[in-house]
């Protein structure tokens, strides 16, 4: 019994040492980041010596970023210059017309927006993959799923063009609207809504729910975990992508990566602004995942994935 | 539409109506609209339906107006980057008081502006009115057929023989001209003044590479007389081939890096890393800074714009440099070389009034000297217009420079610079270069079979012949 | 496994009330079974679907048969109702080459490398980001284990670290005189030429990419243990196995299908690596050994401005990533997921 014990003691050891080993090799780099962010730029390029102790120059480095003429990270308020005599319309563009926002705000709106319609719509192709039965619906799954391993940095040239003739250049549409319908989404989707039971859309049918009603009052309420998992999933596909973006955004609507990439100038990196806008951007994301994680793990997600 | 109708600026406003049909239009248009025939053609209606050029708000079609006269349009766009950007500004006021109209110049990022401007120009539609465009890149891209012939106007305006003679090859093909000459990059080499007296190294003496190199053994064991970093072989190489009147592709486009000219540069730079002379250190890291810093590098051969970046990086090193006209290759050799410089050029697509305001633009703010020699004072950009090397502007004691008439040294060198073949496989070219030299530094390949083997790779990879 | 056929095991007077009831309500309701309800359900999907994706993908695939020669201003449509106007125009210039610009593929030495380069990465990348995923994940789901929730956050969050910032930091830890190996040297190892070693700069790849995605492949891990059912173990107990017998009889078997999403869908994202390398190692140094498949297409395109060529590769990488996620799946067991 002593004997089981004490192997019992370091296993556990074992287990907290390869765990926090772990924890440590992911964030050195982040937390280098971070001090990186405090430090000068001469400070932390410095080779010989490797700083990883906090100085005290954030506040001048993010002065510096927000100084830059060429993008804006973090917004700033509008000028409210026609607001009053133009009647109620105008005063609802002047409304939004108070805060300017930068590239943080664009990139919260635009995945946030986002992450919201393309649940909706992965939902909903899920719940009729899983749920009802019509022709070609296997070849239409396959098709959608193979859509995921379509590399978009390719497809920049003839989705801009598409843009350009329904008009969406410099709009944020352009960067929600073309991966809306997610084919990860849709099949992790198809996954978990084929757990509800039967019976229950049965008996709610019976009751004389529309199939609309079947969708959003029984399905989407069961679905909450993984929803929540989704939404981290999808949030993050939008808040990462870079060359689409980069091409098709004008300045004043930059998101993160493509601001963060005007900071490496022709003939300089400005390292030190791109490290405190690196710490900015991690910022959201914390909090999203502090938020989410909870249904993120006990979601059915993966659980669904299992067949 | 959800981003304008949040962040609208009062001038969109006017213009929303108009967007929604236009919109409705693309869709159709796409759709194939066989129902519509009847007023379907298939002819090239007046070219003023094109898009409009700064419109990166309007899709398709500006104006129905097909007023056909020099009318301009009033409000264009321009891109740049950094202190390019940044000098057009200075242009912009004194531009718009002499001539009217609204010019908006967007400052992108370098690497960002050539995607997206790129992206622009091959799926024909939303590029600015005018863009910047490195003449490294200038013969890709007028290849695209992108671009806007110029020829036209700079024939009506005279000013093509204002500039220097060597700017125009890459800007031109068979069918025209595509962009009006910016700024050049007369090489010099940049030293410091300290670290030369310590070591009783004597710049004005010295008029080849070979005695260059021979000065630099006096330096100590942690001094280094230049930098040849390892990722940027091919600037060097392409520098000091210019100079000596080589050409990497022949005049009927075969490949030519393996010539005896650019046999002689693989040399040199293969000797320079051998004499132990050279720090090794990635060009624009901030070590490199460092080094020119502290003086652990005492030298640095580069484009006369240098001068504002390390003016701009290396403030408290003020006074304490120079300049000489960098070594010869062979003794009584041309002193005169370039490196880097832009053009500014305007996209096929833009609709004629948006492109004759571009032009306008481009020719008072390119075209005339006072313009030039403001951006000169500014931003050290060297005009690529010759009228302007008599200006007593290039006179002027150079702070930075240790009080050296710097300007007349650029000025002078500039109007020697020997025309260069960039090609649209120019970038080829970098890549090979850089490979192989980097196997003949290790001592792995001879200058000679570098040469020949990235030769080989260009001729490879492009379907060009050997010369 | 609650799917339809789960219901075939329930309680029989359930089924008979159920298809009573149906019977009872008749026409009223669409079967599932057939009708359109699945369609329209589909629809939205549909619709963003057919509008932005479906034209890129079939105009890659119409240019791959043809030459790029310039952008084209021919016009194609032209309308003038006199309240607007309309012109379409040709996209570009192009000249058809048949199958040419596939069958050039196989001289191109740089798409070989890019190829072996891509697969390189991939191949030691994958099962070490998988593996190591999957420790975390059993050893954060060990029930004596506290600060669960805290590890979790910690080590998915590099998923969240920007692009541009990311690589940054490790373009500057990897230099030779660098953070790691300033760590290396002073425990007495010798340093690494992380950035300019073929080999070692590859695997600076290898580790960013780990680095960053490892936590985000444990969570869906993690999620896939929850659902393990206890009996299992307790059963496993009982038949004295060991943890690591448990570990390879019970976790591995019941995690398969998990663990068969993560490769897939971690092979499919390593082939599409494109950014890291290019801010990394400038864009495929030293001599092309990190130039990755997407990046040299993408080179091919945008620098070279051959469009045709790049368009085929583009397809030709498809194919590949295809093979590659059936011979998984394959592999993997079940292919309907």
């Amino acid at each position: 019994m002593r004997e089981e014990t004490r192997r019992e003691a370091v296993w556990q050891f074992l287990t907290y040492a390869f765990i926090i080993l772990g924890a440590v090799v992911t964030l050195v780099p982040l937390y280098w980041i971070f001090v990186a962010s405090t430090l000068k730029e001469s400070e932390f390029l410095s080779s010989t010596d490797p700083t990883l102790v906090p100085g005290d120059s954030f506040l001048s480095n993010f002065a510096a970023l927000r100084a830059r003429d060429n993008v804006q990270f973090v917004g700033h308020v509008g000028e409210m210059t026609h607001y009053i005599d133009l009647g109620p319309i105008y005063i609802a563009y002047d409304f939004w017309n108070l805060w300017n926002m930068g590239a943080i705000e664009s990139s919260i709106f635009v995945a946030g927006v986002y992450t919201i319609l393309s649940l909706l719509l992965c939902s909903m192709a899920g719940f009729a993959f899983a749920k009802y039965e019509f022709r070609f619906k296997q070849p239409i799954f396959y098709a959608i799923l193979a859509t995921l391993i379509l590399p978009i940095q390719l497809l920049v040239i003839p989705l801009f063009l598409l843009m350009s003739q329904i008009g969406l250049t410099n709009s944020y549409w352009a960067i929600i609207l073309p991966w809306l319908a997610n084919p990860l989404g849709i099949f992790l989707m198809r996954q978990n809504m084929r757990s509800i039971p039967d019976a229950l859309l049965e008996s709610a049918r019976m009751d004389g729910a529309t199939e609309f009603q079947l969708y959003y009052k029984i399905a989407l309420p069961t679905m909450k975990s993984s929803l929540a998992a989704l939404s981290i999933i999808l949030f993050l596909f939008q808040w990462n992508l870079f060359l689409f973006p980069l091409v098709i955004l004008d300045q004043g609507k930059y998101t993160i990566p493509v601001a963060i990439n005007q900071l490496v100038g022709a003939q300089r990196v400005y390292y030190d602004q791109i490290m405190v806008a690196a710490t900015l951007s991690i910022i959201p994301i914390f909090v999203l995942f502090l938020f989410l994680q909870k249904q993120f793990v006990s979601g059915i997600l993966a659980g669904s994935v299992k067949e | 539409m959800l981003n304008t109708s949040l962040r609208m600026t009062n001038n969109d406003r006017r213009s929303v109506g108009r967007r929604t049909v236009l919109k409705g239009a693309g869709i159709a248009g796409l759709a194939g609209l066989a129902g519509l025939a009847g007023c379907v053609g298939t002819g090239d209606p007046a070219p003023e339906t094109t898009e409009s050029g700064g419109g990166s708000t309007e899709s398709s079609g500006g104006s129905t107006t097909t007023s056909a006269g020099p009318a301009m349009a009033d409000e264009i766009e321009v891109w740049g980057w950094d202190v390019a950007a940044r000098a057009m500004d200075l242009i912009d006021d004194p531009y718009e008081e002499a001539n009217g109209g609204d010019v908006s110049i967007n400052q992108i990022g370098r690497a960002d502006l050539k995607d997206r401007f790129k992206s622009r120009l091959l799926s024909g539609t939303g590029a600015p009115a005018a863009s910047m465009m490195e003449s490294v890149d200038a013969a890709s891209w007028v290849d695209t057929g992108g671009l806007r012939d110029i020829s036209g106007w700079l024939e009506e305006s005279g000013i093509k023989g204002d500039f220097v003679e060597g700017k125009w090859g890459p800007l031109e093909n068979d069918e025209g001209t595509y962009a009006l000459p910016w700024d050049i990059g007369p090489v010099v080499t940049f030293y410091r003044r300290s670290v030369m007296e310590e070591n009783d190294i004597d710049v004005s003496s010295v008029e080849t590479w070979d005695q260059y190199i021979e000065e630099g053994k006096k330096l100590p064991d942690d001094q280094y007389l230049l930098n040849l970093p390892s990722n940027d072989y091919d600037g060097l190489w392409r520098m000091m081939l210019r100079q000596i009147g080589g050409q990497p592709f022949t005049a009927n486009g075969a490949v030519n890096v393996a010539s005896d000219k650019s046999l002689q540069v693989a040399r040199i730079l293969k000797e320079i890393r051998d004499s132990g002379i050279a720090n090794d250190l990635a060009s624009w890291s901030s070590g490199w800074f460092t080094a020119f810093g502290d003086g652990t590098t005492a030298s640095l051969t580069a484009g006369a714009w240098m001068e504002g970046t390390l003016k701009a990086e290396l403030g408290d090193t003020s006074g304490d440099w120079g300049v000489f006209k960098p070594p010869a290759v062979e003794s009584g050799g041309s002193r005169a070389t370039n490196w880097g410089g832009s053009n500014l050029t305007i996209p096929a697509q833009v609709s004629d009034e948006v492109a004759r305001r571009a032009w306008d633009y481009m020719a008072y703010t390119l075209g005339t000297e006072e313009s030039q020699l403001t951006m000169y004072r500014e931003y050290g950009l060297f005009p690529a217009l010759e009228t302007t090397y008599e200006s007593d502007a290039f006179d002027q004691p150079n702070e930075f420079l240790g009080g050296q008439e710097a300007g007349r040294i650029y000025a002078e060198i500039a109007p020697e610079i020997a025309p260069y073949r960039y090609t649209v496989d120019t970038p080829e070219v970098t890549q090979a270069i850089n490979s192989h030299f980097r196997d003949m530094m290790a001592g792995d390949k001879t200058p000679k079979e570098a040469v020949d083997a990235a030769a080989q790779q260009v001729a490879d990879r492009t379907d060009r012949d050997l010369a | 496994m609650a799917t339809r056929d789960s219901l075939s095991g329930s309680d029989p007077s359930v089924r008979d009330r159920l298809r009573f009831a149906r019977q009872s309500v008749g026409e009223r309701l669409p079967t599932p079974g057939e009708g359109i309800v699945g369609y329209v359900f589909l629809l939205p999907a549909f619709l963003l679907f057919g509008i932005f994706l479906a034209f890129p993908i079939v105009y890659t695939f119409y240019l791959s048969f043809f030459r790029f020669e310039g952008v084209g201003d021919e016009t194609l449509l032209w309308i003038d109702t006199g309240f607007f106007s309309y012109r379409l125009t040709s996209i570009a210039d192009l000249s058809f080459v048949g199958l040419s610009n596939y069958t050039r593929m196989f001289s191109d030495t740089l798409f070989h490398q890019a190829m072996f380069n891509t697969t390189f990465i991939l191949v030691v990348q994958v099962p070490l980001m998988v593996a190591l995923a999957l420790l975390f994940a059993v050893a954060l789901d060990a029930s004596f284990v506290k600060l669960r929730g805290v590890f979790r956050t910690v080590l998915a969050l590099p998923v969240s670290a920007n692009l541009v910032a990311y690589s940054t930091v490790f373009l500057l830890m990897m230099q030779d005189a660098g953070l790691i190996n300033y760590v290396l040297t002073s425990v007495g190892l010798p340093a690494i030429p992380w950035l300019t070693s073929s080999f070692w700069s590859r695997m600076t790849i290898v580790g960013a990419v780990t680095w960053r995605w490892t936590g985000y492949n444990m969570i869906i891990l993690l999620a896939g243990l929850q659902n393990v059912p206890k009996q299992l173990y307790e059963a496993a107990e009982i038949d004295g196995a060991n943890r690591i017998e448990k570990f390879w009889y019970v976790t591995i078997p019941q995690l398969r299908p998990v663990l068969l999403f993560v490769f897939v869908t971690s092979t499919i994202g390593t082939f599409k690596l494109f950014s890291e390398p290019v801010i990394i190692n400038g864009g495929g140094a030293p001599l092309d050994s990190t130039i990755t498949i997407v990046q040299y297409i993408y080179q091919t395109a945008f620098i070279d401005f051959r469009l045709g060529y790049a368009s085929a590769l583009t397809y030709v990488l498809i194919a590949i990533v295809s093979v590659f996620s059936a011979i998984q799946l394959n592999i993997g067991g079940e292919s309907d997921a």
